[in-house]
């Protein structure tokens, strides 16, 4: 370790403890960016001292649900796990993730292993410094065109970054995303599939929303012979023979609602077992799992119970929708923000299936592109109403609720801050 | 009631160029005309769908794409669409492009690095991308109509996202002069373009639920050229659009003033 290692990380030590003291925040990001200024080469001293390695954790969707899982799997089986705070995926807040749990000297030594998700821009960056053991890709869709750009382009940037993995690590892909199954071509790392085989929950046709539908091998239209949501299903192409590859892990029933965490849990469980973890310890973790800050996260408020489905681009806000439908919901709360964090762009709500919400659900709009959001339900035939200031959005809301009932917000993600700051008093942790 | 009236409208390449939001366009001018009771049909045109079904249509709708996507679709218009889209644009049926597919009408894209990339040439126009230093004209963004007449001064905003930089030639008229945000190419101050019944924009966002005078002239252009006659059509409230609207004027920190 270098010297202006250890000050980098006595500094960012000093930071974290001066950004809780003075209720500035949890410090998720900004020891690590204070660290990366002073040693922009910390990630791989503090990568070198772990005993097994780092997992990350990329996609679209699923990052944070899946990262908790695989690192509550493991803890269950007695590894020490260094892990990311929800939303620090940047590679300033994996270096925090590092400094936070680092003695003062900038030792881990009683770390097995980190377990990060991590931005689908970051990814790269990281890979180009560090080998990691494992990289999960999840899935790809459009998402914040304006911050992230076409999923295509992430997709070469990834590819190129994983062709440069050695055998001894090991890349997990979804198999019924296209474009993700295709990332294992010309790779050394050893490669892992995962995917559902369910056709008792096969779609009748694919949705609106949907990116990766033409082979990537000749470009011609894929075959579907079974859908499960957006581009994701048993696709095959007609003309040069490509098709999903047969998953190495299908068969482990979720312990979360929402089709989309089968394949955030088969992630988790094809990690774990590369790790060789047993069965038993991956099914006990699973008994007590609870969901990841802002995915499906339970709140009390004022007696009301709350539940948070974290909801920001078309694909994951049709299956949020799917499973507060299935939950029998009554009364939602949708709340679109336009910061930086959500996207500028909130063109994408015309992508969401907001057409089959049934007609009696009571629907309340807040946040600060509440217009739009109307404009977009009355287009839908939907009745709502419009509440600008969130916290009144959040009461209003309450007061349509029943006799245990549950309010069920989908917010986009400075809204889901804001929304747990009202609950709570705390955005992050 | 209008209940006499039909109207299909063709939605050019709805799973390849369709990226931002573009369905709200084609969501908005169904139920407009759906609640005045006019009979409309949308018909998906994509690489397998043959000309015949694209001729009969009243209306065009064409939207933008990832580069991929956009290929795939720009080598079947080119090779099939292209031509019957430019004979009916010169028989005034009335379109819309949006983004990818407004660069696409023109007569080229050039790249900052390889060959050029031809388009259609149903609108006089051509876009070239700067290089990649340049930075992406990414932004709400707000413009004055010029042009169709009836509309003109009418304020319309959305949201735009493009590396290229279009320029109009000397038969096409702009379609509006930006008052927040960059428009055709950032430097001259106009935003999309018109010609006939036809409009390309980079106002994507989507233009039309925003902007619903643009979605009713289509409607109406359309039944005007089908029925050759005048209408006119059924009031609709539209206060909602108009509070959406306002939230991108306040943001770009505009008056409105009409």
């Amino acid at each position: 370790m270098s010297f202006l290692d250890n000050v980098a990380i006595l500094i960012g030590k000093v930071s974290i403890l001066v950004s809780r003291f003075f209720k500035l925040g949890y410090g998720g990001t900004w020891p690590g960016e204070i660290a990366l200024t002073i040693s922009p080469d910390i990630l791989k001293h503090f990568s070198s001292k772990l005993k097994m390695g780092m997992v990350l954790v990329a996609g679209t969707n699923g990052k944070t649900t899946t990262s908790l899982m695989l690192k509550s799997i493991l803890e269950t089986a007695g590894f020490r796990v260094i892990h990311n705070i929800s939303g620090a995926n940047l590679l300033n807040g994996l270096v925090s993730a590092f400094i936070n749990s680092a003695s003062l000297f900038g030792h881990i030594s009683g770390y097995d292993i980190a377990v990060f998700e991590i931005d689908e821009n970051t990814l790269p960056l990281v890979v180009n410094k560090i080998t990691p053991l494992i990289v999960i890709c999840l899935n790809l869709f459009r998402d914040q065109l304006d911050r992230y750009g076409e999923v295509d382009v992430i997709a070469d940037k990834w590819h190129n970054a994983l062709t440069a993995l050695p055998s001894s690590s090991t890349v997990i892909l979804n198999s019924d995303d296209p474009q993700i199954a295709y990332l294992a071509k010309n790779l050394k790392a050893k490669v892992i599939f995962f995917g559902v085989n369910d056709p008792s929950s096969y779609r009748q046709k694919l949705e609106h929303a949907t990116d990766s539908i033409f082979c990537l091998a000749c470009f011609h239209r894929l075959h579907f012979s079974g859908i499960y949501f957006s581009h994701l299903g048993i696709w095959k192409c007609d003309h040069c023979g490509l098709e999903r590859p047969k998953p190495d892990y299908h068969n482990w029933q979720s312990p979360l609602p929402g089709f989309y965490n089968r394949y955030n849990f088969l992630a988790a469980v094809a990690a774990a077992s590369q790790l060789t973890i047993r069965t038993e310890i991956i099914k006990k973790t699973l008994k007590n799992f609870s969901p990841a800050f802002g995915r499906q996260e339970q709140f009390k408020y004022q007696g009301k119970q709350i539940s948070i489905f974290l909801s920001k681009n078309p694909a994951g806000f049709n299956e949020s929708l799917k499973t507060v439908i299935s939950l029998k919901a009554a009364t939602m709360l949708i709340v679109l923000n336009d910061n930086i964090p959500d996207g500028r762009d909130v063109s994408w709500i015309w992508d969401v299936d907001f057409e089959n919400l049934p007609k009696q659900m009571n629907i309340i709009l807040s946040g600060t592109r509440v217009f739009d959001l109307a404009l977009r339900l009355h287009y839908s035939g939907r009745q709502f109403i419009t509440e600008e200031n969130l916290e009144n959005a959040i009461n209003k809301s309450c007061q349509y609720l029943q006799y245990n009932q549950t309010l069920f917000c989908l917010p986009t993600y400075s809204a889901m801050l804001e929304i747990r700051k009202i609950i709570t008093g705390k955005k992050i942790l | 009631m209008t209940n006499d009236y039909k109207l299909t409208i063709a939605w050019l390449y709805p799973d390849l160029m369709s990226t931002y939001g573009d369905r709200g366009n084609i969501i908005c001018l169904q139920k407009r005309c759906q609640w005045r009771g006019i009979d409309v049909k949308i018909k998906p045109i994509t690489l397998e769908t043959q000309n015949s079904q694209l001729s009969g249509c009243n209306l065009i709708f064409m939207g933008g794409a990832q580069d991929r996507q956009q290929k795939l679709a720009a080598n079947d218009f080119l090779n099939n669409k292209a031509p019957v889209v430019k004979q009916m644009i010169e028989n005034y049926i009335p379109a819309l492009f949006v983004c990818a597919a407004y660069q696409q009408i023109g007569h080229f894209y050039r790249p900052f690095q390889g060959q050029d990339i031809i388009g259609a040439s149903i609108f006089d126009l051509s876009t070239i991308h700067p290089g990649d230093q340049a930075k992406r004209l990414i932004g709400n963004v707000a413009a004055r109509l010029i042009y169709p007449d009836v509309l003109s001064g009418t304020v319309i905003v959305g949201f735009e996202n493009h590396g290229g930089r279009t320029s109009l030639g000397n038969k096409l008229k702009p379609l509006a002069k930006i008052i927040g945000g960059f428009g055709n190419n950032g430097q001259d101050g106009f935003e999309g373009a018109f010609y006939k019944n036809a409009i390309g924009s980079y106002f994507h966002g989507p233009l039309l639920p925003k902007n619903p005078q643009i979605a009713d002239w289509l409607i109406k252009s359309a039944l005007e050229v089908k029925y050759a006659k005048n209408i006119t059509l059924a009031f609709l409230d539209d206060s909602l659009a108009q509070l959406a609207r306002q939230k991108i004027l306040d943001r770009l920190k505009i008056i409105y003033e009409r």
